[in-house]
């Protein structure tokens, strides 16, 4: 409803000789109460998120030091903070590897996440236990995930080298946790362990709400499995499968504890995201300046996903109660 | 071969595929249990993964409770305290943007969408130097404040879906017969809206448990420690002990395995609203 219409509606402000009157008090004491509820949640997205991201901004202009952390205000320092954090090789490769590991962790939790889908569709003894058991990565503490596969991938001790081993795949054990590449592939496995439970049981519910009618129809049209899938199922589904990826871009690009429980973003700085680096500039070098701005990259990435978001969840934007 | 044969088949066979996935896919919750019981002689004496490991032993629980009890206490502070943060906030304002036209409901349910979208550790960067002057650092207020933004908006948002399709009738009834706002939103709100407020409220139990971005950077351990902290710090102290790091690992995703078994209705409908986490 438009602005225009609402304001019609309200009763006229002042009664005659400019005094409130009765109606227009009460109105007015309405409208307080309806503030009140909003007034708790008003104030703490502003505390929370608004002055957080404003003062993130202001501070990546700024010329920090540990010195200045007891001052809300420091030097104006220009873009060097930029200039600087985006000169650096280890932020940029970070920057670059925020990327590759945001679309292999989607293609693959994708992948994983709609074969175990189909799988969970098919009508089989343990199914809803199957359903419910797989749910329990996706709870779990991120950074207890990070620990526990850092402890699976140990040289000695973990299981998986431990299997290979037993499998007689390799014949020495493998430094996963140890060498750079074997590192970014360990955190990539574990981020789409963790991903894959989201994407299973979303796109499950979808493959639920596809009208069997559809794919009986195509049946006896004489489209085999495959082609059921791809030209009807997958187009049904396309809404789910676009906020599935949406929603896996916006947790992805923020990763952080996983790494951190796992690499520290190491060694060698070869599984550096730009969170991990953000945080190893801040609270490591205690360079807030040089880590606000870094944080200004990951935000401006981040918000690329806000206005698909926003399109996608365009029903809650309704102003109108019902 | 006959079309019921052929499905009899294909059920089969669906049943062990899942079984193996699902195989795999807890595992490393298997491995987690099984280290947890094991003594680090045994972890790294090994030459091959013993499934069913021949000793248990519990010493590792001895140890972790003796020395870690006070972490956990500390989480379930902090979880507890992000419930009913989320809820205080969340609730009053679902309740108001789902019964009343605002000009900013628009602009709000925006921001809130954005909110969700704005990553943990960007916040946590500038929020530090915020709490630093505020003296909120290291206190259970300031963590607690910090954590529920995970939940606040998700909170608002899903709430607010369900109250909009609550009967309108009911509660103008309640105005009606002379209750005060307060009273409908308490008395007929609250109530009807149940299996909202606990997603929710389910949902920011397990965001405040699992926080570890705000307990690292808003805590320096010398006050209390949430258990993801502790478990970070026990591993870079004592990475080689890892029959007891697993300990403490299954004491940190005790929860939400408890949980999932009591109330996996709600956590389904929780996922299927988009939770965003970290």
């Amino acid at each position: 409803m438009s602005a225009a219409a609402v304001r019609s509606r309200r009763p006229s402000q002042a009664g005659p000789g400019g005094a409130l009157a009765p109606a227009a008090r009460r109105a007015r004491l309405h409208r307080a109460v309806r503030w009140a509820f909003l007034a708790p949640a008003v104030g703490y997205v502003l505390f929370a998120f608004a002055i957080p991201v404003g003062y993130n901004l202001v501070l990546s202009f700024e010329q920090t030091s540990p010195a200045t952390i007891s001052h809300l205000t420091a030097p104006f320092a220009g873009l060097s903070n930029y200039t600087a954090t985006l000169g650096n090789p280890i932020a940029d490769s970070a920057i670059v590897r925020t990327f590759s590991f945001t679309v292999l962790s989607l293609v693959f939790q994708f992948l994983i996440g709609f074969g175990l889908a189909l799988l969970f569709n098919l009508r089989y003894p343990l199914c809803r236990f199957a359903r419910s058991l797989i749910l329990v990565p996706w709870l779990l503490p991120l950074l207890v995930t990070g620990v526990i596969f850092k402890f699976l991938f140990q040289l000695e001790a973990g299981a998986v080298n431990q299997v290979l081993l037993g499998l007689h795949l390799v014949h020495q054990p493998i430094g996963f946790v140890l060498s750079p590449g074997w590192a970014y592939v360990t955190v990539l496995i574990a981020n789409v362990w963790i991903g894959v439970p989201f994407f299973a049981v979303l796109l499950y519910s979808a493959l639920q709400d596809v009208p069997v009618e559809l794919l009986e129809a195509a049946r006896i049209d004489g489209a085999g499995a495959w082609q059921r899938l791809v030209r009807v199922t997958l187009p049904v589904i396309r809404p789910v499968i676009e906020v599935v990826f949406v929603l896996g871009f916006v947790f992805t690009v923020k990763v952080f504890d996983v790494v951190i429980g796992l690499t520290q973003g190491g060694p060698a700085n070869s599984t550096q995201l730009i969170a991990t680096w953000a945080y190893n500039l801040s609270f490591q070098d205690f360079n807030y300046g040089a880590g606000a701005a870094l944080n200004t990259v990951l935000l401006l990435i981040a918000l690329v996903a806000a206005p698909l978001y926003i399109w996608l969840n365009r029903e809650s934007l309704r102003g109108d109660p019902l | 071969m006959s079309a019921v044969t052929r499905r009899r088949l294909a059920a089969t066979a669906a049943s062990i595929t899942a079984l193996a996935a699902l195989m795999v896919m807890l595992f490393p919750l298997y491995a987690v249990i099984v280290a947890s019981f094991e003594t680090n002689s045994q972890l790294f004496g090994a030459s091959h993964y013993s499934f069913f490991p021949s000793r248990f032993t519990l010493s590792n629980y001895r140890v972790v409770l003796s020395q870690q009890g006070s972490h956990v206490t500390s989480s379930l502070i902090v979880a507890l305290g992000t419930m009913a943060l989320t809820l205080a906030v969340a609730l009053p304002a679902a309740h108001a943007l789902a019964r009343y036209r605002f000009r900013v409901t628009a602009l709000l349910a925006g921001s809130l969408l954005v909110a969700q979208i704005l990553p943990s550790i960007a916040i946590a960067n500038s929020l530090f130097l915020v709490y630093h002057r505020l003296h909120l650092l290291n206190s259970y207020p300031g963590l607690v404040i910090a954590d529920a933004s995970y939940a606040v908006p998700f909170g608002i948002l899903v709430l607010r879906a369900f109250m909009l399709g609550l009967p309108r009738d009911v509660i103008a009834a309640a105005r009606v017969d002379g209750a005060s706002e307060w009273r409908a939103f308490i008395r007929v709100v609250l109530p009807m809206s149940r299996s909202a407020v606990i997603t929710v409220a389910l949902f920011a139990f397990l965001n405040g448990w699992g926080d570890f971005i705000f307990a690292l950077t808003m805590l320096n351990g010398n006050t209390f420690e949430p258990v993801t902290l502790s478990i970070y710090t026990y591993i870079g102290e004592f990475s080689q002990n890892w029959g007891e790091a697993m300990a403490l690992a299954v004491f940190a995703l005790l929860p939400a395995a408890m949980l999932l078994i009591a109330a996996q209705r709600y956590i389904a409908a929780g996922l299927t609203v988009g939770s965003v986490k970290g």
